[in-house]
This record gives C-alpha cells, structure tokens and sequence, in this order.
C-alpha cells in the first residue's frame, strides 16, 4: 500500500484532499462574466416572486438582464454607504429599507448617491398614482429618491376569541379611552388569579417602534417638514405624558411581549394580551407564517384614535427601490424599476406571499384584497389595510431620525419612571415633568443636527 | 477502606455525574438547532424541541419535514456557498500552514541581521487587533482591483503573524539544531531539510495549525462580507447571514442552514480530534 509523505499528518491530507475538490468544484463553477444590471435586496420574504419577475424580465429583455443578489441589510447598508462615500461597486438597482436609508441623505442634496426620481415619476403621473404619504421617507429637501415598495399601515389586531367570548361589542370603540374602557373586562393583573395577568394592549416604555407609531398617529412628530427638530413641541409633551400612564398605576393597561422573539409569540398564544397595533407586513410574515397557532383567533380593526374624529391608522417600516447614481446604466435600471414595482403581477405576488399592500392606488381594486382571510377569521384583510392606506402618516427622511426617536424613548422611559415614583396617574400632571425633559432632547438633538452643515443652513 | 480510598472510590461516579451533567448541558443548544431545523414554521413556536402530538414518546413525529431543508436549497444558493465555504478554509489553511511554517523555520534557525527585529515586528502584528485592519485591508485590497475575488480573500491570510510565531516556537523547542547542521553537512538542500526533517518532527503542530485555520476562515463572516461581495462567491457564514431580514426570520431554514453549516465541521473535527488535542498540547509536559 503506497504511503502518504510523512511532512503531513493523516489531517493535513485530509484537508489537502478538500482543498484540492473544491478548487476543481470552484473552477467548474465560475460564474461567467456577468454583464447584467445589479439588483441587490434586503428581504429573503422577496426573493421567490422577485426571481419570478426577473425571469419573465430577462426572457423579454435579453439585452438588460437583471441579477438579484440578496444580503442582510446591514451588509447592504454598510455597501451602499461605502459606495456613496468611496466609490466602491454597487448594485445599479437597490431595496432600503427605512432604518438603513437615513446616512444616504445627510450631505448635500446633490451629492446624494440614488438618482433623483422626482421630474421621472412626475412625467410619468406615478406622484398621483402613489399612496403620496408612501413618498415621505424617500424625499430629502423636496426631492424623491426612491419607489415606494408599500404603505405599511398599521391596525390593531385583537383576541377575537376572547373579546367575543366575554360578549364586547368592538364597534363601540373609536378612541383609546374608549378601547380601554370597552376592553376592560379582559384585563387580568399580574398575580391577580395567580397567574401572570392579562393587558390590553402591547407596548412598553422602552420600545420605540410603538412610541414612534402611536406618536405618528396621533398626528405628532419629532421632526418638522424642514427637517428642524420638534421633540419638545407641547403636542408631544402631552402625547408623551398620555402614553406614559399605560405603563404605570396598579393595572397597567400596555405589557412587553416582544415583537420578534418566541417568548413575546408565546405571550401572544397564551392570550396573555388582548390587542396589538400591526402593519400588513406584521400580519402577513410575522402573525400568518411564525404564530400560525392563531390563526381563527384574531380579528382586525382601526387602531382607535387618540381624540374622536383623530386617525385610526399609523405606519411601522417601509423599503423604497432606489438606483444607484453611479449606476452607467440609469436608463436599464428606471425601466427594470417600472417593471418590478409598477407591475399588477408584483403587487398581487407581495399581498399573497407576505400580506404587503401595494403602494400602486390603479392596483387597490385588485379583487386580490377583498379575499377572506381564515387567519383573520375570514376578514378582507387586504381590503381593511388598503382603507387605512391614503391615511398613513407623513414621516421624517431625517438622517438623524434614529437618535431623535431613541431620545424621544428616553423621555418616555423618564416621565414613566417619575410616575411611578410620584404616584401620578393624571396624564395632566404629567405634562410639565414631559415638557422639562423633551426641551432637554431638543436641545441635544438641535446640537446634532447642527453640527451637519448641509441640513442645517436654510435652503 | 480509608477515608482517601472511599473518597476516591465515590468521588470518580461523582465526577463523571458532573461531567455528564454539564456534557448536556452543552448539547441542549445543539438539540434544539436539530430539532428545530425539522420543525414547521407551525410548530416551531409551539414546542421546544419535538412537536408535541400523540405519537411515541409524547411527539408529533409525523409533523417532522425536510421542507426546511428543501426551501434552503431551493431559495438560496446554500450548495454553491458550501463549496465556496470549503474552497476557502481549506486552501487558506494550507497555505497559512506553510507559509507560517516556513517564516517560523526561518526565524528559528537562520542567522540573519535584523532576525531580532524581524521576529519583533511578526509578534507586534500578531497582537494587532483583527478589526482594526479591516479598513485599511479593505483599501489595500480595493485599489489591487481585487475586491470580490477570492484572491483579495486569500492573499491578506496566507502569511499569518500567529502561526509564524507559533511555528518558531514550535521549532525552537522541538528540533535540535544539531539535526539540521547534520543534514546539511551531509549535502541536504534547505528545501528538502524543510520537508524531510522539519515538517515532520513539528507534524501535531501542523496538524492542530491547519484545523484551527480552518475553523477560523470556516466561520469567519466579516472578511467575506466585506471583500466577497457576489452571491457566487460568498461563503456559508455570510449566506446564512442573509436568511434574516428586517420583516423577520424564518427560524426553521434558520436552524437548516445552521445545521447544514456545522455539520461538515462536527465531522471533520470529530474524525481528527486527536491530532488536533496531541497538537495543541505538544510541548505541554516535558519528555
């Protein structure tokens, strides 16, 4: 039996000998040269029909095919900015997501790295065909820089079985207080049967997506449509001291359950909490696919307003299709766009794979939306977001909308916490506590915004 | 039976009680990536390890499904990752190994001005932390026009600073240099006196070398993500990063690709553990 060199031990050969396979595999394997536009995404959710599309596209466009790639969005973010700041490769088409955009549009406007759409989709009449609220996220100092991908508006979905078993009319509700009041026969406090309690609602101080949400809809913000920070403008001093009160007094009416984690699922099986506010894209991927053990138990309603006659909608994320500025194929790339995103195809594809409404208004009359949902007890699902839809709030592009919504939570956590600690439970004797700690994150964030010489000269 | 022997005699099942005991403790992770990576998205909530059901044992075990396994390699390009996975490890950790192994031989038993500077300048970069070389490697590799490329991966980690002190570490204390003058008296060339007489009395090193290498470009994620920016080129760590997303994660094709992506490297280290152990614990007592 022929024997191996002795300079290497049993496991070097071993490893020669996969060293060695997988170079020819790799040589094999080489992908060509590719010559095709760069479509970089986000979302694994998106993939299946997208790869659908882009199939039909390339079969119908052999001279402009598309690749898609897909990366975390955190690797995508990182790429994208190292693209804009440096010039290193980039996709020629790309999905952002809302948490990941922000950077892209701190410098000067015409140093921003996405083609600017604006004079594009006002030719094309898409500034009318678009949900115009889906726009705000995606324009800087007037400007649009991306497609939006949906609308993303937020309902409350509630324990149908439990409200119904306990005999609640839900058509009552139309305000906070009302849902509260309505809903108070459910809740349970911590201990009370010997068991963790029940509350009303999802939410807890420290978990800015609600803050953000609720604030939104109660027609608050922290920034102004110049970009100006607003946090310590009195209407968000009397939000803030109104939220406050949910998560403090002997029976808190909000509870933690994590939005994304199998504890915060398992509160959520366990009817440990009656109603949480959820975007289509929450109750398409998140509730349908990872909680499927709800399904007929919940049912969808208008988030219930903060004043009588207020919005009974907010919106929770958002992901825009830009085109990279640098991108020697604009052209190929806005025409890819349209396809992609203008398409009834896509739109019907994203509502039934991930529950997500289309952004596209020609495409609300699809019959697709008016289908009953057996998760949502044979609710049109569609149909009850797509109404919300025209009513979603505007929001900030700031690049530093991150830091003012952590500080915003801070205050929110404070005013919770001073509370607690005085007994409090009047929202109206909150106020001045809210109001001292907001100028505080107003003048901090005013300092930061400042510092940024683009943003904060006037125009 | 004295106080010693009876303590010895009950401590030894005692000691193996508390080993077992932490041994499972270690695998409850494992067990739960298993048997999570063979859950439906319905049930992966509703259990911890196996679905619940009436079948043997308490488990649904009809409600077990590949389709994890089936989506994974259908929706991502887990097998040509896989390749990649093991192109790279494999090849860095042979090349780190010889690289490392001859500048270690060099330091060690060559006579030359500046040695002492040079072995300090290796040291000093050894201790360099990883992160902070990230940009200026990225750079560097950038203005070579080899970013997303596997040379722009593979260059940076062929001379590791740690494996070439390990190596004359390694040399100093195991070759005598009376070997090596013998040999060269004896007419040997220092290309064969590398292979044939060096090489081989270091052999755990190398051994233990070339697993640790490729344990660690195995799992290695930031370096691919930023140099490998292709979908064809990326390795398993940076493909799996990618199951995630912001509208959530599919925990079950999570579990998938996790268990797809340790297993080759449970097998390996299972089939060579040996010479890994004797390797990193050659020179520990004297002999």
């Amino acid at each position: 039996m022929p024997r191996l060199p002795s300079f290497l031990s049993p496991a070097a050969w071993v490893i020669v000998g996969l060293a060695a396979a997988s170079t020819i595999g790799i040589c094999l394997m080489r992908p060509p040269a590719s010559r095709a536009l760069q479509f970089w995404i986000f979302a694994i959710q998106h993939k299946p029909f997208y790869q659908t599309a882009i199939a039909g596209w390339n079969h119908t466009h052999p001279d402009k095919p598309v690749e898609l790639v897909l990366m975390s969005g955190t690797a995508l973010q990182q790429r994208m900015m190292s693209s804009f700041f440096s010039g290193t490769p980039i996709a020629d088409v790309l999905e952002v997501e809302r948490s990941n955009i922000g950077p892209a549009f701190a410098g000067p406007l015409e140093k921003i790295g996405f083609v600017d759409l604006t004079d594009r989709l006002r030719d094309q009449g898409l500034l009318d065909g678009i949900n115009r609220p889906s726009f705000s996220p995606w324009t800087s100092r007037g400007r649009i820089f991306g497609i939006p991908h949906d609308v993303h508006p937020v309902l409350l979905a509630y324990r149908a079985d439990l409200v119904e078993a306990a005999g609640i009319d839900v058509s009552r509700i139309e305000t906070w207080d009302d849902y509260f009041r309505v809903m108070a026969p459910l809740q349970v406090a911590a201990g009370e049967s010997g068991g963790p309690g029940r509350a009303l609602v999802v939410g807890w101080p420290s978990d800015y997506y609600i803050a953000e949400m609720l604030l939104l809809e109660s027609g608050g913000a922290i920034f102004d449509a110049r970009g100006r920070p607003t946090l310590n403008a009195p209407f968000n001093a009397r939000f803030l001291a109104r939220l406050a009160t949910w998560f403090t007094g002997p029976r808190p009416v909000a509870r933690s359950v994590d939005w994304f984690s199998a504890s915060g699922h398992r509160m959520l099986l366990d009817g440990l909490v009656v109603g949480l506010p959820v975007p289509d894209w929450y109750a398409g991927i998140i509730l349908k696919l990872e909680i499927p053990g709800l399904a007929g138990k919940l049912k969808l309603m208008p988030l219930p307003a903060w004043e009588r006659g207020g919005r009974r909608t907010s919106v929770w994320g958002g992901t825009m299709l830009g085109i990279a500025k640098c991108s020697p194929r604009r052209e190929d790339a806005w025409e890819f766009a349209q396809y992609l995103y203008l398409a009834r195809a896509t739109a019907e594809a994203l509502f039934r794979r991930n529950g997500i409404v289309s952004p596209i208004r020609s495409h609300w009359t699809d019959p697709v939306y008016d289908q009953p949902d057996p998760y949502f007890c044979g609710q049109p699902v569609g149909r009850l977001f797509l109404d919300q839809a025209p009513h979603v709030p505007v929001r900030t592009s700031s690049p530093f909308n991150e830091q003012a919504l952590t500080a915003f939570d801070n205050c929110l956590i404070s005013v919770t916490d001073y509370a607690v600690r005085t007994g409090r439970a009047d929202p109206a004797t909150l106020v001045p506590e809210a109001q001292r700690l907001l100028d505080q994150a107003q003048r901090d964030i005013t300092a930061l915004v400042g510092r940024n010489a683009f943003l904060s000269s006037p125009p | 039976m004295n106080a010693r022997r009876l303590a010895r005699v009950l401590g030894r099942p005692l000691l193996y009680a508390f080993l077992v005991l932490f041994a499972a403790l270690t695998a409850v992770p494992f067990a739960w990536m298993i048997t999570s990576a063979f859950k439906s998205g319905g049930d992966f909530f509703l259990s911890l390890f196996l679905p619940a059901g009436n079948g043997f044992l308490g488990v649904a075990w009809d409600h077990l499904t590949l389709d994890n396994f089936r989506r994974l390699f259908r929706e991502v390009p887990m097998a040509r990752s896989l390749v990649n996975s093991v192109f790279l490890a494999s090849v860095t950790s042979l090349f780190a190994t010889l690289c490392g192994a001859m500048g270690g031989y060099a330091l060690s038993r060559f006579e030359f001005r500046g040695r002492g500077l040079l072995t300090s300048l290796v040291l000093g970069t050894a201790i360099l932390p990883v992160p902070l070389l990230l940009a200026p490697r990225f750079e560097l590799i950038y203005h070579l026009h080899l970013l997303d490329t596997f040379a722009g991966y593979l260059l940076p980690q062929l001379a590791p600073a740690f494996g070439v002190f390990l190596f004359r570490q390694a040399m100093l204390n195991h070759i005598p240099a009376e070997i090596i003058e013998s040999a060269r008296l004896e007419g040997c060339g220092e290309i064969r006196i590398f292979f044939t007489l060096v090489l081989p009395l270091v052999r755990p090193m190398v051994g233990a070398f070339i697993i640790i290498t490729f344990l660690g470009v195995w799992n290695d994620f930031i370096g691919p993500q930023i140099i490998l920016q292709s979908a064809g080129r990326q390795p398993l760590a940076v493909t799996l990063a990618g199951l995630g997303s912001n509208y959530g994660n599919d925990y079950g094709m999570m579990m998938a690709g996790t268990l797809v992506s340790v297993a080759p490297i449970i097998c390996l280290f299972l089939l060579l553990q040996k010479e890994f152990i004797s390797g990193l614990t050659s020179g520990t007592v004297k002999g």
